[in-house]
């Protein structure tokens, strides 16, 4: 036992030190390329997987098509997924960004108040423990067909996460800052913008990285139940009735994309505001 | 000495009083648990005086410090800073504040953290704050002056500790409450902080309360050594130190300074014995 362990830490050490040292060493140059691509690794090698096993068990295309199968056909009709995936990004970009407005701006009156926090926590919770699955049709009801659904179920969804993380945010200031803004008499208006805000920001990248996938469930969950003819999530619905595995499998590509190039961008808006983050230099 | 003269000095005295506390008591209630952290203490800060707080913990120098700070109210007393209630001078941005803590804000680079404070509630102050040349020779005082750019996270605690003492020292303020600034660090850290600490002071002047737990720590910065005894919290002596400005480090082998350290261990030894007794 005591032997693995030994052997284990010296053989990592070792490793450690090349990437710190990584520009500058002719050998770091390769790990650093290595470790750039790495996250490539895991979907492509499962793509591989995937690909290899549909042609060794022989499974039929309209039972599940071979990724390969996937991407020709979606090469083969790019118009269609670029006009439904542009819809249906459109949709949870929109739901996102109402979440974002009324999550915060929640966030910042239970933060203000113990009184409004304590009132809007089981709030909080039974929106989410609550199967939007269930409630997703009701709400057509009530508010009738068409966009306005789908945008309450796509923000209702990511509500949540942005609401409870600008609360712990907002009030994750350290309070020595808060005594010193005190001590020079700094107003509210300071202390939100200039102390709390900032400390809140982390939290609400985490928030945006969760959101991402939650808003586009609650889009094509939305398209769904609408009766609308347009977006992926309709695509997904229409494709399972005609029983078109492709055209099935192809919207769930297309919706991936969506959801990786969202999360992209986020990671490279959070490398650029939260440089001064300990998440930020591992 | 006669009536006249004894006058004079009295008024003379109350001139030059920045900070003057008289029976000043303050009482915490936290679950039905009363502390009494401060028992009708008094006294008295001359205008530019270097003073500190030394004490057993709880023996209320925090609570002190803050009092004077305008950051606590007190539930008998006086507390005059400059003649005029301690929540009225911190509206005027009198207090420039050194926590335990560096207490920087990690978003901020160096120069950005040591203006921060100054930025604040701008324009209150009735005093000239220091412009930027000044505020870079404070910096470089503390040997950071080429760290303008860093972000906190980049220095050490040390460092992190400089920049917070140049942010107070910045904000131009006539009087500092600085709160065992230097507990954090490690014992040679430590006694080099002492003297840059004397070294932001000599340029800017001030008036400076400074709580400590080191007996050496407070000989060497004050002008007075104020000590606290707890439960209730009080001072039980003061003691005057008569060592020359600048100080320097070889004064701490002199016999004056041994002599201060001895007397003061005593004194510190007595307040404890009196309080296990009660
Ligand atoms: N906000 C508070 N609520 C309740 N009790 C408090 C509070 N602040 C201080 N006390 C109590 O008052 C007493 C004095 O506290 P204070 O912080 O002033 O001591 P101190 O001399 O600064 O101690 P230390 O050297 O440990 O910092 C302590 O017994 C403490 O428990
Ligand atoms: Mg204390």
């Amino acid at each position: 036992m005591t032997d693995t362990a030994v052997s284990t830490s010296a053989s990592t050490r070792p490793s450690r030190v090349e990437t710190v040292s990584g520009p500058q060493s002719p050998g770091g140059g390769g790990r650093a390329l290595a470790m750039a691509l790495a996250p490539v690794f895991g979907v492509v090698g499962f793509l591989l997987l995937w690909q290899l096993l549909v042609a060794a068990l022989h499974i039929p295309r309209y039972q599940l098509p071979a990724p390969w199968d996937i991407v020709r056909h979606l090469a083969s009709d790019p118009g269609y997924y670029w006009t439904n995936g542009r819809r249906t990004a459109w949709e949870a970009f929109l739901g996102f960004g109402l979440a974002l407005v009324i999550g915060v701006a929640g966030g910042a009156l239970m933060a203000h108040s113990r009184f409004v926090d304590r009132a809007l926590q089981p709030l909080a919770v039974l929106i989410q423990v609550t199967p939007i699955i269930a409630y997703a049709p009701a709400i057509v009801i009530w508010t009738g067909f068409g966009l306005k659904p789908v945008l309450i179920l796509a923000s209702l969804v990511c509500v949540v996460p942005f609401l409870l993380n600008s609360v712990t945010g907002l009030r994750a200031v350290d309070p020595s800052v808060l005594e010193l803004a005190r001590s020079v008499d700094a107003s509210r208006r300071e202390v939100f913008w200039r102390l709390r805000v900032p400390s809140a920001l982390p939290y609400l990248f985490a928030a945006a990285r969760i959101s991402v996938g939650l808003a586009l469930i609650g889009a094509v969950l939305g398209e769904f139940f609408s009766g609308v003819s347009k977006g992926l999530g309709y695509s997904v619905k229409f494709a399972q009735s005609r029983n078109i595995s492709l055209q099935l499998w192809g919207s769930v590509f297309v919706l991936a994309l969506i959801g990786s190039l969202a999360t992209v961008a986020i990671g490279a808006l959070e490398r650029l505001l939260l440089r001064w983050h300990p998440s930020q230099h591992p | 000495m006669t009536v006249a003269s004894t006058i004079v000095n009295d008024v003379r005295t109350q001139a030059d009083t920045l900070v003057d506390v008289r029976g000043a008591s303050k009482t915490f209630v936290r679950k039905g648990a009363r502390t009494n952290a401060l028992d009708g203490v008094d006294l008295s800060v001359r205008r530019g005086e270097f003073v500190s707080l030394l004490g057993p913990s709880g023996c209320g120098k925090s609570t002190l410090l803050r009092l004077v700070g305008g950051l606590l109210e007190f539930d008998a007393g006086i507390v005059l800073v400059d003649g005029q209630p301690p929540a009225a001078s911190r509206r005027q941005k009198q207090f420039a504040l050194v926590p335990q803590s560096p207490a920087l804000l990690p978003w901020l680079t160096v120069r950005q953290n040591v203006g921060f404070l100054t930025k604040l509630n701008r324009g209150a102050e009735g005093h000239r704050t220091p412009d930027e040349k000044e505020v870079q020779a404070l910096l470089a005082a503390v040997g950071l002056d080429q760290f303008g750019g860093a972000f906190p996270h980049e220095l050490s605690g040390g460092m992190q500790q400089r920049v917070s003492l140049v942010r107070a020292f910045a904000l131009g303020a006539p009087i500092l409450l600085m709160d065992e600034p230097f507990a954090a660090l490690d014992e040679i850290t430590r006694a080099q902080m002492r003297y840059l600490l004397l070294e932001l002071w000599e340029r800017t002047g001030g008036t400076v309360l400074f709580v400590t737990h080191s007996i050496p720590e407070a000989i060497i910065v004050s002008d007075r050594v104020v000590v606290m005894a707890a439960r209730p919290g009080r001072i039980s002596a003061i003691e005057d130190i008569h060592l020359d400005r600048p100080r320097r480090d070889d004064m701490e082998d002199s016999a004056q300074f041994h002599g201060h350290v001895s007397r003061l261990r005593t004194l510190l030894r007595d307040s404890h014995d009196a309080e296990v007794q009660r």
